[in-house]
């Protein structure tokens, strides 16, 4: 289960954002999503979001020193309460998808399975691991 | 209930230093938004007669109440100044992320007054502004500054900048917003005028809506619609997000309509090499949304410069393949590349830029005209690329040219202004008049000159409406003028129109801000702004004699495919009566009493002829 991001379709018109801002606050605050599109004119944009089985070792899990990032239901996902807010678990993500805010690290958490984000990726720069595979 | 729009709109006074947060009266909010809220903030605050350049002009930036929402197609940016261009009111918009921006700072709008001292950049945090200086990029091209905002100030700002055209206040200076441009009309000089040369702005707001599961459904209904219209490969949202906005460039060719060689021709035998479909082929690298957007038709390109450097760039639009492009005979698709690039440093619009080159090089060939160092010849890269440059930097003839293709045929003279191809200087669009009657009645009324934004293109180019019949065309033009006023209320993508049923906009406008408008109610309200907006030129000097096309179009086009399509004179000053009948307005003109009571805006009347001539001679001995 996953995200498969195939950067090169990206627009950048950051639909993915502004449906997860709306799952994570109700409203379009972009700076609430769970996945960010960061531009590189003319390059391609970076897409900062977890890749899930496709994150080679889950480096973050093995950062945590509070323990609070495992896996469930085949998803990496980081346990609130557990967090401590530290930090390490950001600065080792090689896809720079997680990020602190209220000494709280947050990260997509595939809205449990049926990620928001998807629906309404037009180009298929975003689609779901099962349907892919 | 927490609807999506903020009732506030930030005041900044840039010679002051001060700013102040205005709550939309009850008056202004009735305009829904984005081109109602500045109209009628201009049309209130603003003198007509004033000097645009001026610290007395104000320019404003507006959105709408599905601006920052999930609603696609609702990225733009409303410009609203009086234009140094043409000296009516102008209404321009820029896609891509600042209209947002604005609302995450929770305002429905900016308004910019006074002129500062010192270059200046406008850094807004929410309702924060402050001064910073602008000294170290003074004379930078709108990317430098746009870089230089970014990584002093945080690359988080979505901004708009000026090149050196704005501060030397050429009167087609655009401002440029990231991948995107307010084009039309000389905002950047207005901007320039008041020594601003960059605007960040960054938001912490979130945009809720006043009926999130009603709002939600909407959006995907619309998204339904948009994802069948881009997969829809005849369609032209289909064609625009596949080859960009140059995709429908063969079809115009083939329609004899394309103007090739300062509109001598209606078709352009290189129109295959620098089309969209070429573009894509050979020049594209990317496809480029504005905020929210399926359809995608913006682009990034590379290519090889004139001195054989590796260049990138954004765009070129259709409109801009026409200016560069066909226009002035240019076949070469780096060459054009080059000059859109050239414009967007230098901050020009490229299309009237563009028009003023194609009237440089025309009498350049009649022998009315010469520069030293240049060969003005049509399809010479060098000569457009020269030109472009004199005019930025106001050097040898570009200081003339600087001014737009009127006012510098009018300083020429020698029968230079017939083949001038504007309405009130601002240059015509890439669709021939004399092919379209009803968009030469378009360019005609237009209260920012030769607009091809308000105009029956589609209707035309597609033979829905006969295109050389002058049959019933202002009627057809009334309805679209006041249509696409309507949704520039909510500052929507001009192309949303093309596919959404206009019922669609209430709906979503009540779902979104909780305020309920029928269509009915919409549609008068882009009457009521037209005809505010026209009462704004005609009491800045403007009369009949404004709504006119340049003498060329009497003369027939040539080239098998545009049937030898001419204006004719007598036929087309029917059309222009039957237009003024139509909307209410006496044969001058000039809208009568009944219908700005109809509308509500019988304060705006410029009273009778009488008064107002009486009025006219004492300013004058005064």
């Amino acid at each position: 289960m996953g995200l498969v991001v195939d950067v090169g379709s990206c627009t950048e018109c950051k639909r993915c954002m502004i449906a997860c801002s709306l799952v994570r606050s109700g409203s379009v605050r972009l700076g609430s999503s769970r996945i960010e599109i960061q531009p590189d004119w003319p390059e391609l944009p970076e897409i900062r979001v977890c890749r899930f089985e496709d994150c080679e070792g889950h480096p973050c899990v093995g950062s945590c020193p509070a323990s609070a990032i495992g896996e469930s239901d085949g998803l990496i996902l980081i346990d609130a309460e557990g967090c401590i807010g530290c930090g390490a678990c950001e600065a080792v993500c090689p896809y720079d998808a997680i990020r602190i805010q209220e000494e709280k690290a947050l990260k997509c958490d595939l809205c449990g399975g049926d990620p928001a984000c998807v629906v309404e990726c037009v180009t298929g720069a975003l689609r779901d691991g099962e349907v892919a595979e | 209930m927490t609807g999506s729009m903020f009732d506030r709109i930030l005041r900044i006074d840039v010679g002051k230093r001060q700013s102040s947060l205005w709550t939309v009266p009850d008056e202004v909010r009735a305009y829904l938004g984005g081109l109602g809220y500045g109209v009628k903030i201009l049309s209130d605050e603003v003198d007509p007669r004033g000097d645009p350049l001026s610290p007395d002009n104000k320019l404003l930036l507006t959105v709408g109440p599905l601006t920052g929402t999930s609603a696609p197609m609702h990225a733009q940016t409303c410009l609203v100044t009086k234009s140094p261009l043409t000296g009516t009111i102008l209404n321009s918009y820029a896609g891509g992320f600042l209209g947002p921006e604005i609302k995450f700072c929770g305002l429905d709008g900016i308004v910019v007054e006074g002129a500062a001292e010192e270059w200046t950049l406008l850094l807004i945090d929410d309702e924060t502004v402050r001064f910073e200086p602008a000294e170290a990029i003074v004379g930078k091209t709108t990317e430098e500054a746009e870089a230089y905002l970014k990584a002093t100030y945080g690359a988080d700002y979505r901004t708009m900048s000026i090149g050196p055209a704005g501060e030397r206040a050429v009167a087609m200076a655009g401002a440029f917003s990231e991948t995107r441009a307010f084009g039309r009309g000389g905002a950047g000089a207005v901007l320039g005028s008041k020594r601003i040369k960059a605007i960040g702005v960054r938001g912490s707001c979130g945009v809720a809506t006043a009926d999130p599961e009603a709002f939600r459904m909407l959006v995907a209904e619309t998204m339904g619609v948009l994802r069948s219209a881009r997969a829809d490969e005849f369609g032209l949202l289909g064609i625009f997000s596949k080859y960009g906005t140059g995709g429908g460039m063969p079809l115009v060719d083939g329609r004899g309509a394309l103007p090739t060689k300062n509109h001598t021709y209606g078709s352009f035998e290189g129109v295959d090499r620098i089309d969209g479909p070429f573009y894509e082929e050979n020049l594209y690298t990317r496809r480029i949304a504005c905020f929210g957007c399926p359809v995608h038709c913006g682009r990034l390109h590379r290519f090889a410069g004139t001195d054989g450097r590796a260049l990138w760039g954004r765009g070129p639009e259709y409109e801009t393949m026409f200016a560069f492009g066909s226009n002035l005979l240019n076949g070469d698709a780096d060459a054009l590349a080059e000059a859109n690039r050239l414009a967007e440093l230098y901050g020009v619009d490229s299309l009237t830029t563009g028009v003023t080159i194609a009237w440089a090089l025309e009498m350049a060939e009649a022998g009315k005209l010469s520069e030293p160092g240049l060969d003005l010849r049509f399809g010479d890269a060098d000569a457009v690329l020269g030109l472009l440059h004199r005019i930025c930097t106001r050097e040898g003839i570009g200081d003339m040219l600087a001014r737009g293709p009127r006012e510098a045929a009018l300083e020429l003279g020698n029968d230079s202004i017939g083949s001038a191809m504007q309405v009130k200087n601002a240059g015509f669009a890439a669709w021939m008049p004399r092919r379209m009657k009803g968009t030469g009645l378009a360019y005609a009324t237009s209260n920012r000159g030769a607009c091809h934004k308000r105009a029956p293109i589609g209707a035309e180019i597609s033979g829905a409406l006969d295109m050389d019949s002058y049959e019933g065309k202002a009627a057809v033009l009334i309805e679209v003028q006041n249509t696409v006023n309507a949704i520039f209320t909510l500052v929507s993508c001009r192309f949303h129109e093309f596919v959404t049923d206009h019922d669609v906009y209430p709906e979503l406008v009540a779902a979104a801000s909780g305020c309920k408008v029928s269509w009915d109610e919409m549609a008068a309200l882009g009457e009521r702004i037209w005809n505010l907006e026209k009462l704004f030129n005609l009491k800045a000097g403007l009369t009949r004699d404004d709504d006119v096309l340049p003498a060329k179009c009497l003369e027939p086009v040539l080239g098998e495919s545009s049937q030898s399509a001419v204006i004719e004179a007598d036929r087309f000053e029917e059309m222009l009566d039957e237009y003024y009948s139509l909307r209410g307005w006496d044969a001058e003109g000039i809208p009568r009493d009944e219908k700005l009571e109809e509308l509500g805006i019988a304060a705006y009347t410029l009273g009778s002829r009488a008064t107002r001539e009486a009025g006219a001679t004492e300013e004058e001995s005064g």
